[in-house]
């Protein structure tokens, strides 16, 4: 039996630990690992960036927290890069469906709290945005 | 064993140079990545690579590991390849993939990861690389 857990937030700059606590509506959606659960079975995650400033960077997630029994796991994510266009031209879109890690396989305690972070490295090419589903097992 | 992931990330600037990633974002120096203890296998790597559209021409980017964590000697590993026409007005992202494998480690044992870019040179691209182990 599956339990999900989603988190997502504004990555506004590189090299800076972002901690990831809001879904949106519900704005502090419980970080407690569930009863019964012992690992993190399946990660979905997606994060870019707008695209407003020249560079190239990278994102990765890092599942840290008192429930992880390993310690902290750094997952990469996705890189992206952009230059300015041309005067009186416009850029396309930034986008990316999310990545979908299968028998990821990572110990957790039940009872205890997750942290969940997104960080980016290289060149800043803008405030980016990242959502993170975990699937508990 | 459950699975580990150790990551690292860096920026390749300069074409058929092997450029070690070393950094981890705000960790600035996370020291050498060694063979977590208890692992036999690097069983995936996951990793993700852009570059910057700095220049109008196109490129590959090559994943190397070495070091004595990897008892059977080097690997190297292609995730990618890009261009661009113009240097004005390039932009993309790629979603970081995920490569099974099945090589044997050494625990306690560094490994080197490296990324680099062949081809001709495109201005810069970032690489972040995920090791995964059980």
């Amino acid at each position: 039996m599956s339990k999900t857990f989603t988190v997502e937030g504004d990555i506004a700059t590189v090299d800076t630990r972002t901690l990831l606590t809001t879904q949106g509506s519900v704005s502090a959606p419980s970080s407690v690992i569930p009863s019964g659960v012992t690992k993190i079975d399946k990660i979905i995650v997606a994060a870019s960036t707008e695209g407003l400033v020249a560079g190239a960077q990278s994102y990765f997630l890092r599942i840290g927290g008192n429930a992880v029994r390993n310690g902290e796991q750094v997952i990469a994510i996705s890189a992206c890069g952009f230059i300015a266009p041309q005067a009186g031209s416009d850029s396309s879109p930034q986008l990316m469906m999310a990545n979908i890690y299968n028998d990821i396989d990572i110990a957790v305690a039940a009872s205890d709290t997750l942290t969940i972070a997104v960080e980016g490295a290289g060149t800043d090419t803008g405030t980016g945005h990242a959502v993170v589903t975990l699937v508990f097992a | 064993m459950p699975k580990l992931y150790r990551t690292r990330e860096g920026t390749v600037s300069s074409v058929d140079v092997k450029t070690q990633l070393s950094t981890l974002g705000s960790e600035t120096a996370p020291g050498p990545l060694l063979v977590p203890q208890g692992v036999k296998t690097l069983v995936s790597i996951i990793a993700a690579q852009c570059f910057n559209m700095g220049a109008a021409t196109g490129y590959s980017a090559l994943v190397r590991l070495e070091g004595p964590g990897l008892p059977q000697g080097p690997e190297v590993i292609g995730l990618g390849v890009g261009g661009v026409p113009v240097a004005t007005g390039g932009n993309g992202v790629n979603r970081a993939i995920e490569i099974p494998l099945n090589i044997p480690v050494t625990s306690g044992n560094e490994i080197l990861v490296f990324g680099e870019m062949v081809g001709t040179d495109v201005g810069s691209s970032e690489f972040v690389v995920t090791l995964v182990f059980a």
